[in-house]
Formats: C-alpha cells, sequence, structure tokens
C-alpha cells in the first residue's frame, strides 16, 4: 500500500471521500448516542436505589390491621423473618443486606413515620448520616431519634426534644435532610434499628397481622455484583412469591416508559439499522468511487501492481475514510451526548417503596427522583464505534477491492 | 542476428466463436523496432496484449527470454510486466489523482523503495523528457504530448526488455505526434529499447526497423 497515493486520492476525490465520511459518520454517530442514552436511562434508574446504598430493595405485602391505630407496619412492608434475611445472605452475588423496620405510628395528635436503620451499615438508609443538617447522627442502642428536617420545622420539632413513642421517650439527637439524599423509605422519625425492632415487636396490632421478633425486619437493603442482580432478584421472587416487592435498576428502568429504557432489543435493532444505514451508504459511494477508476486499476494492473497490491491500496483507502468517518462519528456523538445530559429525567417511585398514608397530607402523591440524565459515551463504546469503523473499511475495500482486482487490463485500456 | 527476447507462436485468440488473432508467430528481437500496422478492427491490439501478458492467448505461447510465460498466474503476469515490459498508450492513461512524478513512479509503488529514491528515479526520466517543471502538476494542467512524455517516462522507469506503444500518437496533433516518435526513435537508436508500436499511419510505421502487417487477425506481410 502506497500512503502517498492513497492521500492523494482522498483529497483529489474529496467529493466523493466527503460523502462516505459523512454517510458512514452519522451512522456511527447514531450507534454512539442510541447506546449512550440507553446506557445513561440504566443509569438514571439504578440512581434512586444507587442514592441508598442498595443494588436491590426486598419488601413483602401483607394484611393491616382492622384498625389504623398504635404502631403498625404500611401494607407494602409486613415482615421478613431473620432467617429469611439470613439466606438472603447467602445468595451468590449478594455483598452485602442492609435492614430496616418502618413502621406507622398513630397517636391521637400525630402520626408518624419511623424508620429503624442500622447506622453503621453503608448498605440502606444508614447512608443518611451524610444527610444530618442539625445535631449529630444516632448512636447505636441508645433511645434517640432524629427528626426529618422538614417534618420538624413544621411541627416546630428542635434538636433536645422528647418524643414518646409506646411510652418510651427518645431525645432528638438531630434533623436529618432524607428527602435530598434518598427518596426510598423516607420516614418523618428515625431510630437505631433495635429501637424500631423492639417497637414493632411490642405492637399487638402488628402481632396479630403478621407476627415479628425483635431479630426481624421489614425493609431489606441488598448490594450486589451488577452481573447477578436479575439472578438475586429471581432468586427473591422465588423466595418470597407473588407477594414480594422487590426493586432492581430495571424494574425502575421499566417504570420510565422511554424506548430506550423499554428494551435493550430496541437499542440493539436501532443501532443495527443505523449501522447497516451508514454500511450501504459507504458501500455505494466506495462502490461508486471504484467504479469510475476501472482504468486506473486496469493501468496499474498493467504496469506492474499485482491483484494484492491492488486490494490493499483499495482496503487502506477504505480504512482510511472508514477510520476518519469513525473519529467524526464519535465526535458528533460526544456532542450530542454532552447536549444530552442536561435533559432532566424524572424516575417515579413505587408508592410501596415509600409509604405514606393515604389519609394524611400529600399521603398519595408520586414521588420521583429527577436528575440529569447522566448521558456520557464510555470509552469501550467509543474505542468499539472506531474498531467497528475500521472494519467497516476493511470489509468494504477488501470486497470491492477483491472484484474490481479481477478486470483484465486489456479490456479497460482498449481505446475508443 | 540479434538475441530474440520476446516471441509468439501460433497465438490465437478467440472471443466466442470471434478469432481475432489466427495462429500468429512473431519473435522480437533485442533493440529491435517493430510497427505492427493494419486497418482498425485486424487485431493488432490484441495481439500487443497478448504478446505483453494483458491478455492470455486461446492458443500458443509466448516466451520472454526462452521462459514460457502462457501458463504464468496473473501476479506472476503482473510482476513480469514491471521487471521487464513499458507500455505506452494512445490515451495516456495517466493517473488523475497523481502528480506528474509520482505517476511516473506508479510501478514503483508495490516495491519497497524510499519515497526519495522513486521522485529521484521519476525526475531523471522527466529531465530526460524536458518536463522537469511540470514534475508537481497534475495530468489535468498537462497538455496532450506533456500527457504522453510523461506516460513514455513511466514506461521507462523499470529499465524495461520491450517497449510497447498503442497508437502512440493517435490522441496528438502531427507536431506533437512527430515530436514523441523522436522520443522512441531516440530511445530505440541511443539506448537500444526494443519497441513494438502499434500504428495505422504508414508515415510513421516508416520510421521502424520492421513492418509486421495484419489483415483480418493474421500477419499478411
Amino acid at each position: 500500500m502506497n500512503f502517498h497515493y492513497l492521500i492523494s486520492e482522498l483529497y483529489y476525490q474529496r467529493r466523493r471521500t466527503l460523502a462516505a465520511v459523512a454517510g458512514l459518520s452519522i451512522g456511527i454517530a447514531l450507534l454512539v448516542i442510541l447506546n449512550s442514552l440507553s446506557l445513561a436511562y440504566r443509569q438514571a434508574a439504578h440512581a434512586p436505589l444507587q442514592e441508598i446504598g442498595a443494588d436491590i430493595t426486598v419488601q413483602r405485602s401483607g394484611d393491616v390491621p382492622k384498625e389504623l391505630s398504635g404502631i403498625v407496619f404500611p401494607c407494602s412492608a409486613v415482615t421478613i423473618k431473620a432467617a429469611e434475611i439470613d439466606k438472603i445472605e447467602g445468595l451468590k452475588g449478594v455483598r452485602g443486606v442492609g435492614r430496616a423496620v418502618l413502621l406507622w405510628v398513630f397517636q391521637p395528635q400525630r402520626a408518624w413515620i419511623v424508620l429503624g436503620i442500622e447506622g453503621h451499615n453503608n448498605v440502606g438508609p444508614g447512608v443518611l448520616r451524610n444527610a444530618v443538617v442539625a445535631g449529630r447522627f444516632l448512636k447505636e442502642g441508645q433511645p434517640e431519634a432524629l427528626v426529618e428536617a422538614a417534618y420538624a420545622r413544621q411541627f416546630g420539632i428542635k434538636v433536645g426534644d422528647k418524643i414518646n413513642l409506646a411510652a418510651k421517650s427518645y431525645a432528638v439527637v438531630g434533623l436529618v435532610d432524607a428527602s435530598r439524599a434518598t427518596k426510598i423509605a423516607v420516614a418523618n422519625l428515625y431510630l437505631p434499628l433495635r429501637e424500631a425492632q423492639r417497637l414493632a415487636a411490642a405492637s399487638a396490632p402488628i402481632q396479630s397481622v403478621s407476627p415479628f421478633t425483635p431479630e426481624d425486619a421489614n425493609l431489606l437493603f441488598i448490594k450486589a455484583d451488577q452481573e447477578k442482580i436479575p439472578e438475586i432478584a429471581a432468586a427473591l421472587k422465588g423466595m418470597f412469591g407473588k407477594k414480594a416487592t422487590i426493586a432492581t435498576p430495571d424494574s425502575l428502568l421499566k417504570l420510565l416508559g422511554s424506548l430506550f429504557a423499554l428494551s435493550d432489543r430496541f437499542t440493539l435493532a436501532a443501532s443495527l439499522i443505523a449501522i447497516l444505514v451508514a454500511v450501504l451508504i459507504a458501500f455505494k459511494t466506495m462502490a461508486g468511487n471504484i467504479a469510475e477508476r476501472t482504468r486506473e486499476i486496469g493501468v496499474m494492473k498493467a504496469v506492474g501492481w499485482t491483484n494484492r497490491n491492488v486490494v490493499m491500496q483499495l482496503v487502506g483507502e477504505s480504512v482510511v475514510q472508514c477510520f476518519v468517518a469513525g473519529v467524526l462519528g464519535l465526535v458528533l456523538g460526544i456532542i450530542a451526548a454532552f447536549g444530552l445530559s442536561f435533559m432532566k429525567v424524572s424516575i417515579p417511585i413505587p408508592w410501596e417503596m415509600s409509604p405514606t398514608p393515604h389519609f394524611l397530607p400529600h399521603g398519595g402523591d408520586q414521588i420521583f427522583k429527577t436528575l440529569n440524565l447522566p448521558v456520557h459515551v464510555p470509552w469501550t463504546l467509543g474505542a468499539f464505534a472506531i474498531i467497528l469503523s475500521v472494519v467497516i473499511g476493511g470489509l468494504t475495500g477488501g470486497l470491492l477491492g477483491r472484484n474490481i482486482s479481477r478486470i483484465k487490463p486489456s479490456e479497460v485500456l482498449r481505446h475508443e | 542476428m540479434s538475441n530474440t527476447i520476446l516471441s509468439g507462436n501460433d497465438l490465437s485468440k478467440k472471443y466466442g466463436d470471434l478469432e481475432v488473432v489466427k495462429q500468429v508467430s512473431v519473435a522480437v528481437a533485442e533493440g529491435e523496432f517493430i510497427c505492427l500496422v493494419g486497418k482498425s478492427g485486424c487485431g493488432k491490439t490484441t495481439l500487443l496484449s497478448l504478446l505483453s501478458g494483458l491478455e492470455r492467448a486461446t492458443a500458443g505461447e509466448v516466451r520472454l527470454d526462452g521462459k514460457d510465460i502462457t501458463s504464468s498466474s496473473e501476479d506472476e503476469l503482473a510482476l513480469f510486466r514491471r521487471e521487464n515490459l513499458g507500455f505506452i498508450f494512445q490515451s495516456f492513461h495517466l493517473i488523475p489523482t497523481l502528480t506528474a512524478w509520482e505517476n511516473v513512479a506508479l510501478p514503483l509503488f508495490p516495491i519497497k523503495m524510499s519515497s526519495d529514491e522513486r521522485r529521484a528515479r521519476a525526475s531523471e526520466l522527466l529531465e530526460k523528457m524536458e518536463l522537469e517543471h511540470r514534475m508537481e502538476h497534475l495530468p489535468s494542467a498537462l497538455s496532450g504530448g506533456e500527457k504522453q512524455r510523461v506516460a513514455i517516462a513511466r514506461a521507462l522507469i523499470n529499465h524495461p526488455k520491450i517497449l510497447f506503444a498503442d497508437e502512440p500518437t493517435g490522441n496528438l496533433d502531427s507536431a506533437t505526434g512527430d515530436a514523441i516518435m523522436g522520443i522512441l526513435n531516440n530511445l530505440h537508436q541511443e539506448q537500444g529499447v526494443a519497441i513494438l508500436m502499434v500504428t495505422h499511419e504508414a508515415e510513421l510505421a516508416k520510421t521502424a526497423d520492421r513492418l509486421i502487417r495484419m489483415h483480418d487477425g493474421e500477419i499478411v506481410s
């Protein structure tokens, strides 16, 4: 392959070169942006779980007591036995499990949504330790509480106040802006897990519908190996049956409803179509170019170029064109990704994952996690786009070159 | 008598039922200038193609320096042409995207050689063709005579044993044609390059050592 000749050919036939490069680069840009968008929706759907340090949440729905008074479980989160939790911890791919107990506490003047949390655990609502806006975080084994900052403002609760639940007093040691930190399992009062377990175990209404011991929980947060998430979710569904609410990035993705979010197959099909169209454009343009050069190739063969010399020259031209198209397509894709990264996406959080009594103000409101769509082009996708372009170039050039190199110089060089 | 460097023995070429070259035998001696003349369509260009390995004969054999090249592969024929033959065409057939010196160096492109060396060899030939000032010009910027001189330089770049010229003055005015013929005669006389030239112009044929007349695919004299 003669590089000088290659560059001369591409430079002087720049209209054709630009047409081929433009056609393929648009296809590559579409491939890059479609896959980046798909990836971005996946990452966005993971965000509500990630911010609470988990990949999967597990709840079990069940019956509610006849009367909503005293301490009860929401219908979406009833007892998960300690033995079941141990079993989950033993599942392959599970890297950590966080436990919590979510309670509705109805008092004559006030209703509380109480969440018992493991302060030391990074998986689950323990991450709220970073959301304390006043006072300090909870200490394990102490009868103390954190209050949601907005709720505290609304009811004039301050650090140092006492809150009585089931005849026990809890000192308010801090205020936490939980709504900013997470949208899952948001409460207005946070207790150490042990305290919430004790309250639940001592609650007659709870025991009447969902027997509970102080080792049990009703919310689980699971950190897992990414590639094992679907497998673990399937195992959990098998373990808990129809009454399970298993939230995974995929289940949240489905709630988004976007075409990109709905199906990997759509992204794959759209990418394939984009590439196919791009390849056809590139192939047609290059085929036209090579057909116009029949005589030129006849001359090359007449003066001593072998078929292999001819093919290698054409492959070189094609690969360089497609490489440039790949780089251009990638740059276009990155620019488009940057533009799209300003787009907002709102992920609906199912009521079951952050249950609020419907009869309370805003109790039935849909909660959304809103964030900028994290569109970016990973280097693996960029490298794939470039490699794909070069492969397309090689195959196109090779195919067309092999075909044209078979011409007989005598047939194309005869004078008119 | 000089040595025979190229010979075609009982060469025939058929396209379907049409036989355009009929059992023709030709020998080219070292340094010989042969003109192949005849009416249009009599088979002269086909014979030239058969002898130069651009076309395969239906029957007969071609020998270069005694070696039979008839059964050589396409790539072997290409290498044979690169090492032994030079071509000059009526329509010049320069590569439009290459400059004059690059066109001259075209046969050297597949050979491992530095660009400077290629350029030096092309420059030397272009100087001999009095085209040193046109080295960087594209064919579109050259006159017909200049294009043909570039084509001659290209044909000479590999020091060929034989030059095949197919109507080399056919697309040129008479003055330019005479100049091109002057160059060919000069190559023949001073450098001893054998030339096999196809022409239909009787005047041009007079300069040749030997005249071969063709009619209806056969040599008539």
